[in-house]
């Protein structure tokens, strides 16, 4: 998958423009947010219920390696093959020798974050083994070659007629159809094809219980049980942070997961494998791979303030909410995670300085923290992301500000601290910024501050700041006007 | 008698003075009579958003200086509030004497419609208005404070005055401070749409606490739809009609 975070406003200046995904986007939050809260009404207390969500990934992050360990022990231990990937040129790997050695042409795949993020599709083609997308959004978005616009509706700002086309050309359909149910149909009959012969199912993880060697998915369209039951070979590959402790924890989060996402109270299909196809059993999979993917994930573990982006549990709350993913859609955070999620986490695992507009074109509006059942503070995030920057810290890979933006701050931080100096700084400024007001109002300033005068104007810089208006005020109160009315209209 | 303080954000100081006085008039009628420390700056939220952390800490240091001995401060800007509850003891956890006098200050400051409400416990402030108002939750009043029923009583219990309620409220104007130079194509959509749910509401007046919201909601209004106007708390209650 091509890395295109560096195009952010290239992208966004275009996306922002695409009325038919924007007319989409538009009416999504207000829909998400009132089935999000009507399923949540469902627990007897939300509140209480999002906290333990919180707690249950707080934990997570503070045992990790530990909770880890034991669920490699208890996978093993009901016949799994657990492997360790350290990036995701191993991983890749990995996957690469498991087709190799069952001779597989093709691999169907459930929908997989870790597997975007490892570019994983990519490079199966390149060796020769095709691989299918199966979650019918995913199915559109590998055909078309795009990113996913959301991470639960990969290709839900594709028009019917776009998917139609698509259709036509590369899943078999016959007839021209704009009717979904029709489209359904046809790219189910291309897919069971597909399962029908597979050898090889690669799926994602949502939650990996620690205390059982479970892995589990969550999914909405019954693809991924098919890549889990079709084929003799499954792999799950997962990265480092799905583990939780407890099978309880991983119902609860199934419940906060599901209703976060879509507003359900929970997926249409919830399933969980301990192991592959036992002595007696008459399904599932002869084999059972897990690929345990850090891919830079340790380092984020090492700092203790970024650790808390490895709470996120993927479901795409934040998105539904954000006003920025709202005009802009998923395609400008240029990789395998949008919206608020991929604010956070994209710039950790590619480094701050490849992501530098993803953790600064937000205006810490706090929607996604507010609703975040993994408990994560993303304005904080981002704010210690821009400090990193500034400071060019060499674990997250900061990059440093121009030196005219450190001057500016560096200046304004020493004025800051004497107010005689500030106030000197007010009194010439203010002559150079009022040149340009006409009745005390400033519609341009030229070259300066171009972005905001296209669309707004500015009150001048008062004649007599509050500052230089407190000592008239002061004595209205002493000579006995204490509504401070006198003088007034 | 307690020493109730006035802290006026640089935004207000600077472009918005009459919403300081408006403060201030409010403030008396409800018998209070703040002080103004005539040192004051910028509580350094600028240079925090920004990623300059050295720099914020200065600002931060001597706001703590200044306000420190204050039994209340009240201010009528919800993110510079913030910015001093929550993130002052943030940038200065690595000193445990400047973390504790920002921890202490953190419970004793306040935004003005909140100090109102709560603290005083009064609702009716002698104001008045002859129209529909309607009330936009600016992002830092409503998520980081939690304060929205506060502004909102208040209004209502103007005399004259009926409350309509804004479709998504809650939503972010796209002001955000540099946000709205920086990112101009997104922040003006954002800008845009709040704008439209004001129209849609048919209010007459828009009535907000955040003063970077009133600057980017009327510098939109100002431009495109001279007829309306957006204008603070402070100068809706105090009833001077100038401050947006």
């Amino acid at each position: 998958m091509e890395i295109r975070t560096t195009l952010f406003n290239e992208i966004a200046g275009k996306e922002i423009r695409n009325t038919y995904a924007r007319a989409f986007l538009k009416a999504m939050p207000a829909a998400i947010a009132a089935r999000r809260e009507a399923v949540m009404s469902s627990f007897p207390d939300p509140d209480a219920a999002q906290a333990c969500g919180q707690a249950i990934r707080a934990e997570v992050v503070a045992r990790l390696p530990e909770l880890l360990e034991q669920f490699e022990q208890n996978a093993v231990a009901r016949g799994a093959k657990v492997l360790w990937a350290r990036d995701a040129h191993e991983a890749n790997g990995i996957v690469l020798a498991i087709a190799r050695e069952r001779k597989a042409p093709y691999v169907t795949k459930g929908k997989s974050m870790v597997t975007e993020e490892m570019g994983l599709n990519d490079v199966l083609v390149e060796e020769g083994i095709e691989p299918f997308e199966t979650d019918l959004g995913e199915f559109i978005a590998q055909q078309l070659k795009r990113p996913p616009f959301h991470i639960v509706g990969p290709a839900i700002n594709i028009p019917v007629e776009e998917v139609c086309d698509l259709f036509m050309e590369k899943a078999g359909m016959e007839e021209p159809t704009t009717d979904p149910v029709e489209l359904g149909y046809a790219a189910r009959l291309f897919l069971r094809n597909k399962f029908h012969h597979v050898a090889l199912g690669v799926t994602g993880v949502n939650m990996a219980v620690a205390e059982t060697g479970t892995i589990v998915n969550l999914e909405n369209e019954g693809n991924i049980r098919f890549n889990k039951s079709s084929p003799r070979t499954q792999v799950s590959i997962m990265s480092i942070e799905k583990v939780v402790p407890t099978m309880a924890d991983a119902m609860h989060l199934t419940r906060l997961l599901s209703r976060n996402c879509t507003g359900q109270a929970i997926s249409a299909y919830v399933s969980m494998d301990s192991g592959p196809k036992g002595g007696g059993e008459i399904d599932g999979p002869e084999e059972l791979f897990i690929i345990i993917v850090d891919n830079g994930r340790s380092e984020i573990y090492a700092d203790p303030t970024a650790r808390q982006a490895l709470r996120c549990i993927r479901c795409g709350g934040c998105l539904n909410l954000c006003p920025v993913y709202a005009k802009i859609g998923g395609y400008p955070y240029g990789w395998a995670y949008s919206g608020p999620m991929g604010q956070v986490l994209t710039p950790l695992l590619l480094g701050l300085d490849r992501a530098q507009d993803l953790y600064r074109a937000c205006t810490l509006c706090g929607s996604c923290r507010e609703v975040c059942p993994a408990g994560i503070d993303h304005p904080s995030l981002f704010l210690y992301y821009r400090a990193k920057d500034v400071e060019g810290d060499r674990r997250l890979r900061g990059k440093r500000r121009p030196w005219k933006e450190f001057g500016f701050f560096d200046l304004w931080s020493r004025a800051v601290a004497h107010s005689t100096l500030w106030n000197l700084g007010v009194r010439l400024v203010r002559p150079f910024v009022n040149r340009y007001s006409r009745g005390g109002v400033i519609t341009t300033m030229g070259k300066y501050f171009e972005g905001w005068f296209r669309t707004r104007n500015l009150p001048a810089i008062a004649e007599k700041t509050f500052h230089e208006r407190w000592k008239r005020l002061r004595r209205d109160t002493v000579s006995g006007d204490p509504d401070g009315r006198r003088g007034e209209p | 008698m307690e020493k109730v303080s006035l802290f006026i954000p640089c935004i207000v100081d600077l472009f918005l003075p009459e919403i300081g006085e408006a403060t201030v008039h409010l403030l008396r009628r409800v018998g209070v009579d703040p002080l103004y420390h005539e040192a004051q700056t910028c509580c350094g939220q600028p240079a925090m958003n920004a990623g300059y952390r050295e720099q914020a800490k200065r600002a931060a240091k001597h706001f703590i200086d200044l306000f420190g001995d204050d039994d209340v401060i009240v201010s009528p800007s919800g993110s510079c509030v913030y910015m001093v509850k929550h993130h002052y003891p943030q940038l200065l956890r690595d000193d445990p004497v400047w973390l504790r006098r920002a921890e202490e200050l953190s419970g004793r400051i306040f935004e003005l419609s909140q100090y109102i409400v709560d603290i005083l416990g009064v609702e009716e402030v002698g104001a008045s208005f002859e129209g529909t108002v309607t009330y936009h939750e600016s992002c830092h009043i409503l998520r980081g404070l939690g304060v929205s029923d506060q502004p909102k009583r208040l209004i209502r219990r103007a005399e004259g005055v009926e409350f309509v309620p804004l479709p998504l409220a809650d939503m972010c104007c796209g002001f955000g401070g540099e946000f709205a130079e920086t990112y101009d194509y997104i922040s003006e959509e954002m800008v845009k749409e709040k704008v439209e749910s004001y129209l849609e509401s048919g209010a007459d007046l828009l009535v907000l606490c955040e003063p970077g919201c009133l600057l980017n909601i009327d510098g939109y209004l100002s431009r495109n739809h001279p007829e309306k106007k957006a204008l603070h708390i402070a100068a809706f209650l105090a009833g001077t009609g100038r401050g947006g």
